[in-house]
C-alpha cells in the first residue's frame, strides 16, 4: 500500500516532471506529439475536475441546508440558481442563442448572471472611495510618498485630471513605465525563482505536501 | 468629540452619494474632454494597421461580465478595427462564464460591419483546460477545437484557412481580467509558438503587465476604460468608453478630493491632541 500512495506518485511525478522539463528544449516531432498528448489529457482532468467542484459544492451546501447552520438560506438560493441555470442549459443544449434568437439559457445569461456581476464589481466603486477616505492617510514618510504617487497616477490616467495639471500625464506614465515596472520585474524574478526551486523540491520529492497527510 | 474627528467619522452614505453623483451626472451631461493617447494603446493599433488585409487576426476574450464595464468597450473597438482592415479574425474564450458575452460581441460587430461567419471571422467558444488550452492549440487548433462554437467543423472552414496552430497567427491579443489571461498567453503561448502579441486588460491590472511590456513581450497594452477609450479615439469610432471617461475622470477627481480633505483634518486633529499633551505636561 505505501508503494501505491507514496513511492508510485513520487515516481510519477519525478519521471514528468523531468521529462516534460527537457521536453521544452526538445523541438522533434515525437517530444511535440508527447507535448500534444499530454495537454489533450489535462484538458480531460481540467473537464473532470469541473465536474467534481460542483458536485463538492452541492455536497457543501446541501449539509448546511439538512443542518439549517447559519446562512443557510443563501445555500438555497444557490441551489436553485444553479439547478434552475443547469434545467435551462441542458434545455437549451448549452447554447445562449439559436439563429439569433435568444434561448432561455441566454435569458438567465443576458438578464440575470451579466447584470449581476457587473452591480458587484461596480459596488467596489463606492467601497474603494470610503475606505480610501477613512484609511488613506499620511501617517508616515513612506505612506506619503504612496499617497503622493497615488494621486499622481490617479490624475495621469484620466482627462480632467490631464486637463487640470497638464503634467500629470507624463508623470503618471513615468511613474508606471519606470518605478512600477522595474519593482514588479524584481517581484516576478523572485517569484519565478521561486517557483523553480518549488518545482525542483516536488520533482525530487522533498516536497510532499501534495501527497496529502493520510495514514500511511 | 472636535470638529476634524466629526469629520472624519463622516457618515459613508455621503460619500457613496458623492460617487453616485459624479458617476450619473457625468453620463446625463457629457463633457468630452481630449483624450491623449498614451503609447502603449498605439502600439497595439499600429501593429494592426500595418497587417496586410487577410492576415490572421487572434483574439480571446479572458473575462466575464464582472469585466464588463472595462473590457466590453475594448473587444468592440479592436474587433471594429480588424474588420475595417479585412483581418480574419478567430475568436475564442479561456474563462467559461465569458462564453456568452464573447459570442455576442463577435456576432454583434460582426454583422454591423456586414461580415461573414465562417469566411471573415469564427468564434470557437471555451474548451476546458486553461494554459493547456494554449499549448494545445500551439499543436494543432483543429484537434483543440474540432467544431466552432455553433457546432461547424473548423476543418476547411475559409476563415481559418493555411491557419495549423498559433504559428500560423499573424497577431494575438488577450484581452484578460485575471488568471488566464494576458501573462498565460505570452508565456504558455507566445514564448513557445512565436507569434506578435498584444494585451487588454482592466485598469487595476495593468501594472502588473508593464514589465511585459517594457521588455518587449508584448507590443501593446490597453489598459481599463482610458485604454479602450484612446482605441475608440484611434480608429474614430466613438462608444462607450469615450462616454464612460467623462465620469471616471468625476470620480477620480472627487476621490482625490475626499483624500485630500481626510489628511487635512488628521493633520488638524494630530496637530490639536499635540496641543493638548503639552498643555497636559
Amino acid at each position: 500500500m505505501i508503494f501505491l500512495r507514496r513511492q508510485l506518485p513520487l515516481l510519477i511525478t519525478m519521471v514528468t516532471g523531468l521529462l516534460f522539463a527537457g521536453q521544452y528544449y526538445v523541438p522533434h516531432p515525437s517530444s511535440e506529439q508527447l507535448l500534444t498528448s499530454a495537454t489533450k489529457w489535462l484538458q480531460i482532468v481540467g473537464g473532470f475536475a469541473l465536474v467534481l467542484g460542483v458536485t463538492s459544492l452541492f455536497h457543501q451546501h446541501a449539509a448546511k441546508i439538512r443542518r439549517k447552520e447559519e446562512g443557510w438560506g443563501y445555500s438555497l438560493v444557490l441551489y436553485a440558481g444553479m439547478l434552475g441555470t443547469i434545467a435551462v442549459g441542458l434545455w437549451a443544449n448549452g447554447k445562449e442563442s439559436v439563429e439569433g434568437a435568444m434561448t432561455a439559457f441566454g435569458w438567465v445569461y443576458s438578464y440575470m448572471m451579466v447584470p449581476l456581476q457587473g452591480t458587484m464589481f461596480a459596488i467596489l466603486a463606492f467601497f474603494i472611495a470610503s475606505a480610501a477616505y477613512r484609511s488613506f492617510r499620511a501617517r508616515s514618510r513612506e505612506a506619503a510618498v504612496l499617497l503622493i504617487a497615488a494621486v499622481i497616477v490617479m490624475m495621469g490616467r484620466v482627462p480632467l485630471g490631464e486637463y487640470l495639471i497638464p503634467l500629470s500625464g507624463d508623470v503618471s506614465q513615468w511613474i508606471l513605465n519606470v518605478l512600477n515596472a522595474s519593482v514588479r520585474r524584481a517581484i516576478l524574478i523572485g517569484v519565478s525563482l521561486g517557483a523553480v526551486a518549488l518545482s525542483f523540491k516536488i520533482i525530487f520529492g522533498v516536497e510532499r505536501s501534495y501527497l496529502g497527510g493520510g495514514k500511511e | 468629540m472636535t470638529f476634524s474627528e466629526r469629520m472624519l467619522k463622516i457618515d459613508r452614505r455621503i460619500i457613496f452619494l458623492v460617487i453616485g453623483l459624479c458617476t450619473l451626472l457625468p453620463l446625463l451631461y457629457p463633457v468630452g474632454l481630449p483624450i491623449k493617447i498614451s503609447s502603449e494603446v498605439r502600439g497595439v493599433y499600429e501593429h494592426i494597421e500595418s497587417l496586410p488585409e487577410r492576415s490572421v487576426f487572434f483574439i480571446s476574450f479572458d473575462f466575464d461580465p464582472a469585466s464588463k464595464p472595462e473590457l466590453h468597450p475594448q473587444a468592440i473597438a479592436l474587433l471594429r478595427h480588424a474588420f475595417r482592415k479585412n483581418l480574419r479574425v478567430v475568436t475564442m474564450t479561456l474563462w467559461v462564464s465569458g462564453t456568452g458575452l464573447a459570442d455576442q460581441i463577435v456576432t454583434q460587430v460582426a454583422k454591423e460591419m456586414g461580415k461573414e461567419n465562417g469566411k471573415d471571422y469564427v468564434f470557437l467558444g471555451w474548451s476546458p483546460g486553461n494554459t493547456a488550452v494554449i499549448i494545445n492549440l500551439g499543436q494543432n487548433l483543429y484537434k483543440t477545437f474540432p467544431s466552432d462554437y455553433g457546432g461547424k467543423p473548423t476543418n476547411g472552414l475559409p476563415v481559418l484557412d493555411g491557419v495549423q496552430s498559433l504559428r500560423d497567427v499573424d497577431y494575438m491579443v488577450s484581452l484578460g481580467a485575471g488568471n488566464p489571461g494576458v501573462e498565460a498567453w505570452y508565456v504558455f503561448g507566445k514564448d513557445k509558438y512565436k507569434f506578435e502579441m498584444g494585451g487588454g486588460c482592466t485598469g487595476v491590472m495593468a501594472p502588473g503587465l508593464y514589465p511585459l511590456l517594457r521588455s518587449g513581450q508584448i507590443n501593446g497594452l490597453i489598459g481599463g476604460l482610458r485604454g479602450a477609450a484612446e482605441y475608440e479615439s484611434l480608429i474614430g469610432q466613438k462608444g462607450k468608453a469615450v462616454a464612460g471617461m467623462d465620469a471616471q475622470s468625476a470620480t477620480h477627481v472627487a476621490i482625490i478630493v475626499l483624500v485630500m480633505i481626510c489628511n487635512l483634518f488628521y493633520f488638524s486633529m494630530r496637530r490639536a491632541t499635540g496641543r493638548q499633551s503639552q498643555v497636559g505636561s
